[in-house]
């Protein structure tokens, strides 16, 4: 499936697996920056993020027979192996945890993408257009700390309980807001 | 919106958009990876939860990736093509996945520091060995204060500053490593490091050094620092003290 920006993630990843290099660096053209802006939100040290990011490539790079189309968003493949770096790479490092609500409520605020004029840029990257602009409606129907809850822990890769600490609420309550959370999300997004 | 109506989780849902999020505990993370392994259902859920959320990490004003990183991945490519082709999948091979694991080298990182910090203090508690250093320093990062180089100096009269893990340098640019001891009106400079090499200062050609003295990378042009002072961030910083 290729995306609206004609971009083929799954073609590529095939690609890879047959061994062509060239579908490497096209995926690298693609990807890499968004890559490195994802990894580096989490770590918070941009030299680390780049070491993630080059594991990350060789590792798509490796594993990419491993990809099926029947394994879905080859998009979603991709983040996750990389977040997944990204997350093992924490353990050796101490960054700081912030809380940015107004920055972060932002990002799922469809009119300040819409006034900003991006629209267009963003939703291309969207590699299902309406699954893509659901999340944020659904997200809009989460009260605004759970909903804080999930970006801190998704866009910032904050732990639990580094979330709790950070808007000062017992674990418990981060736990199953964030359990709630998804399943709200779940259903809305179905 | 308040929903109260709330169904109960359901396991492999709840797990796949946790993992996603990546809100399980390390041992969750673990036995839900183990399942993961052997499930096309699974993967696919993890992988439609990620191209929800990603939608999110999209707005973020994008990074520019280095060139630098591109010509890394080249360069690591073209150890991987070296290589014997395994049978089945590279990943299987233990000698590059050894390079190539990022664990490996911070905990080696992690291991120089302890290793660095126990003879330290051994050497502080125990008799004087056999040339030892006589003065030493453990430079951090200012955020995080991860430990990133190592100053020491022993009779040789050679000051060496001993990364503790891989340096990434940005293309056209240099770190300068500066020292600053009490009284001195402004910090002077030992040199320019190069990537991968352990920087030797002639320590005859610097006044004594003292107790607290401190040191200094910042990021500067490649060519070093326009105005003889630091200009660029601090990378690394750190002080000294008397064995």
């Amino acid at each position: 499936m290729s995306s609206s920006t004609g971009f083929d993630y799954e073609g590529v990843l095939q690609q890879c697996a047959t061994g062509d290099r060239r579908a490497l660096m096209q995926l690298y053209e693609q990807e890499a920056s968004r890559l490195l802006t994802v990894v580096t939100r989490i770590l918070k040290n941009q030299p680390l993020s780049e070491d993630v990011v080059h594991d990350a490539f060789i590792k798509i790079w490796k594993n990419a027979d491993a990809y099926q189309q029947e394994l879905g968003s080859a998009r979603g493949w991709i983040y996750t192996l990389t977040r997944n770096l990204a997350l093992n790479a924490l353990k050796h490092t101490n960054r700081q945890v912030l809380a940015e609500p107004e920055f972060l409520l932002d990002l799922c605020d469809n009119q300040v993408l819409a006034s900003a004029g991006q629209a267009d840029d963003m939703t291309e990257l969207a590699e299902d257009h309406l699954a893509q602009a659901s999340l944020q409606t659904c997200l809009e129907h989460l009260e605004p700390e759970r909903k804080l809850c999930v970006l801190h822990a998704y866009v910032d890769g904050y732990t639990q309980d580094e979330i709790a600490k950070l808007i000062d609420k017992p674990l418990g309550t981060v736990k199953s807001w964030i359990k709630r959370s998804l399943n709200a999300l779940k259903e809305c997004l179905q | 919106m308040n929903k109260k109506t709330y169904k109960t989780p359901e396991i492999d849902d709840d797990l796949a958009g946790q993992y996603v999020l990546g809100t399980l505990t390390a041992d969750q993370r673990h036995e839900f990876e183990q399942r993961l392994a052997s499930s096309i259902e699974l993967q696919r859920q993890v992988n439609q939860w990620q191209a929800h959320f990603l939608s999110l990490t999209d707005r973020l004003d994008p990074i520019t990736a280095p060139q630098p990183l591109s010509a890394r991945i080249e360069r690591s490519l073209d150890e991987l093509e070296k290589q014997p082709k395994p049978a089945v999948q590279s990943t299987t091979n233990p000698l590059l996945s050894f390079w190539h694991n990022l664990s490996v080298w911070r905990g080696i990182s992690v291991v120089c520091l302890v290793l660095v910090m126990v003879l330290g203090f051994k050497l502080q508690t125990l008799q004087p060995v056999l040339s030892e250093p006589t003065y030493i320093a453990v430079l951090v990062q200012p955020e995080d204060k991860t430990p990133g180089w190592v100053i020491q100096t022993s009779h040789s009269n050679q000051m060496q500053l001993v990364p503790l893990g891989a340096v990434e340098i940005p293309a056209g640019k240099a770190l300068q490593f500066w020292t600053k001891a009490e009284g001195w009106d402004a910090p002077v400079s030992l040199g320019l490091v190069k990537k991968g090499e352990t920087l030797k200062v002639d320590i005859n050609k610097l006044p004594p050094l003292t107790e607290n003295q401190l040191f200094e990378l910042t990021l500067e042009q490649e060519t070093g620092s326009p105005t003889g002072k630091p200009t660029g961030p601090i990378t690394s910083i750190g002080r000294g003290i008397s064995m």
